[in-house]
């Protein structure tokens, strides 16, 4: 408060009287995300094709599995599965953040509701139950179809999936997601952010460092440093940077790689975001 | 209850609001009158904290705005009532800020009928409204909490004829209650009928300020415009008797306040068909004079006052 000056009280002025106002809680702002992030008809129809594709994606697996009489196991579904999960869903977490600037929604959440950082973390937790639900989506939908499969093929269903690979399968979900997020509050554009997004996380991966990998000497040791893919490719039973490369052992130097990738990708681009947010002149 | 105290906001070289201050009380409403880019938004977007000042500070009711718990509680703000979601309908709009300000759904109900959008209308997208229903939409809002303060930027935008009495009807019995309105515009006959107390602004400084009768005396008019039956007759004992007069429309414009011309015409043995102060028109001459080096068109000086009466 600025020194206030006799004459700077003219009659009439009053006082808002909000000690009985008790502060939104966090759980509501939650609530209230995890709702815009579907009540529109982007919100609802992405959602939608997600489950769509899916469906779709068991559906051709189960044909394709049964026809060619290749033996399907639990594990097989559940890498199955993230593919539509980890292409479509991240557009979630970069509308929800994006939306506020582009539909300029920001004028009225961040006046409802003015600490920032505030909405900005019931983004994040909505984010995250979203990733949590609709990975245990995905893997109730793994168990039937791998149910059904041992029902049609007569094969003996196969319940093989490892602890620690589908505790980091989750874990890259969600770092994609955050990365996501972390790249919208950076960029405040939805198709620059989207474009960003896609870039960085599927087209150089297969494009550029997929050959870079397989071709230059340096390739294996600088871009599991650099790239989330190729730092999570041992902790996912991989293998994963492509045919003909042999399974990859995880050592300590893989954890400090997907620590090092995690900073570039996820943490510097979450608190230069968040800073931006923060700051920024909401128009 | 809403205090601005010596408020600066610059970009880079640009200075969009300069050393401004004054305050909106409560049960008043107070009108924010400028041209486009005169500073209003600025001032506006700083109130709600959407925008860091360079200097200088804004309190509502004594509190900063970021300070004030669940503040659609207690501030009900509509600073761009087309800055919603396209994809979200109304009714969608106002139950998400309901949930929000933790209020039951029965309050989305109660202010969609307070602006009149019927059950259908609410149901619709806001990219099918038309500004009019956004405005009606953003004022439901800014209501939806029940709010002591009212910070609205140009609400009547868009609003047809029937809605812009309407608005002021329901601000004007919202300031009557005991709340405190502040309300922005760029046309003066909008905010000259309801609001209590005006605030002048032109790039970025107030330039006039207090109620229309202040501002008037300010100006120093006091004119009257009158129209007789025999207007020569009246025109040459108003001269004789030492004032100003001007062919003004079908009548006359006299440097001197209606009592005195009454008293001229009585003696000339005029009949008067028409007798009133220059007011309305004053108060338009001094909005246009005082922003003018701020409007993006040249007013011509003294063209107001030579062509047509006074509406």
């Amino acid at each position: 408060m600025s020194t206030v000056t006799p004459d700077a009280a003219p009659r009439g002025v009053r006082t808002l009287d909000v000690s009985s106002t008790p502060k939104v809680p966090f759980s509501r702002t939650v609530r209230v995300e995890l709702r815009k992030m579907v009540d529109t008809r982007a919100g609802f129809w992405l959602l939608l094709v997600s489950g769509l594709l899916l469906l779709a994606i068991t559906a051709i697996v189960m044909v394709v599995v049964l026809a060619n009489d290749i033996g399907i196991t639990a594990n097989g579904w559940v890498q199955v599965m993230t593919v539509p999960l980890s292409l479509l869903l991240p557009i979630f977490a970069i509308l929800s953040v994006t939306a506020e600037w582009s539909q300029r929604t920001g004028l009225v959440s961040f006046t409802l509701e003015p600490h920032r950082l505030k909405i900005i973390g019931a983004k994040l937790a909505a984010v995250v139950l979203l990733v949590i639900g609709t990975m245990v989506l995905a893997a109730a939908l793994g168990a039937v179809a791998n149910v059904v499969y041992g029902g049609l093929s007569g094969n003996e269903v196969t319940w093989n999936v490892d602890g620690s690979e589908f505790f980091w399968t989750v874990v890259s979900q969600l770092l994609y997601f955050l990365m996501a997020f972390g790249l919208a509050m950076l960029i405040l554009s939805t198709p620059a952010s989207i474009a960003v997004f896609y870039v960085v996380s599927l087209l150089l991966p297969f494009m550029v460092y997929g050959p870079v990998y397989a071709l230059v000497s340096w390739g294996p040791d600088v871009l599991p440093w650099i790239d989330l893919n190729y730092a999570m490719a041992p902790l996912l039973g991989g293998g994963g940077a492509g045919p003909g490369v042999p399974a990859l052992e995880v050592t300590g130097t893989t954890y400090a790689q997907l620590a090092v990738a995690t900073l570039i990708w996820v943490v510097l681009p979450m608190v230069l975001g968040g800073r931006r947010v923060a700051r920024a002149e909401i128009k | 209850m809403i205090t601005v105290d010596h408020l600066t906001k610059s970009y880079g070289g640009f200075t969009a609001v300069d050393d401004v201050s004054f305050t909106a009380q409560a049960g008043r409403v107070t009108g924010f009158l400028g041209p486009n880019g005169a500073g209003k938004t600025t001032t506006m977007r700083v109130m709600t904290g959407l925008t860091p000042p360079t200097g200088g500070s804004v309190t509502i009711g004594g509190h900063r705005y970021r300070d004030i718990p669940n503040p659609g509680r207690h501030v009900g703000v509509l600073l761009d009532a087309s800055a919603q979601h396209a994809g979200r309908t109304g009714r969608e709009v106002l139950t998400l800020g309901a949930r929000t300000m933790g209020l039951p759904s029965s309050r989305v109900d109660e202010m969609l009928e307070l602006v009149s959008l019927d059950d259908k209308e609410a149901k619709r997208r806001i990219k099918n409204y038309s500004l009019g229903m956004r405005q009606r939409l953003g004022i439901a809002h800014a209501l939806l909490g029940d709010p002591e303060v009212l910070i609205l930027d140009e609400p009547a935008n868009g609003l047809d004829p029937a809605g812009i009495r309407w608005m002021r009807g329901l601000l004007k019995s919202y300031a009557d209650r005991g709340g405190a309105v502040l309300l922005s515009s760029h046309l003066l006959h909008e905010v000259e009928q309801i609001a209590d107390e005006m605030i002048l602004i032109g790039r970025g400084r107030i330039v006039a300020q207090g109620n229309k009768a202040q501002l008037l005396a300010a100006q120093g008019d006091g004119g009257t415009l009158v129209q007789a039956s025999d207007n020569d007759l009246l025109g040459k004992a108003l001269a004789a008797a030492g004032h100003e007069v001007a062919v003004a429309g079908a009548g006359l414009r006299v440097g001197a306040p209606p009592a005195v011309v009454g008293q001229v015409a009585l003696e000339a043995q005029v009949a008067l068909v028409d007798l009133r102060a220059t007011e309305g028109r004053g108060l338009e001459d001094l909005f246009l004079e005082l922003t003018a080096d701020t409007q993006r068109e040249a007013v011509p000086a003294g063209a107001a006052t030579t062509q047509g009466g006074p509406r």
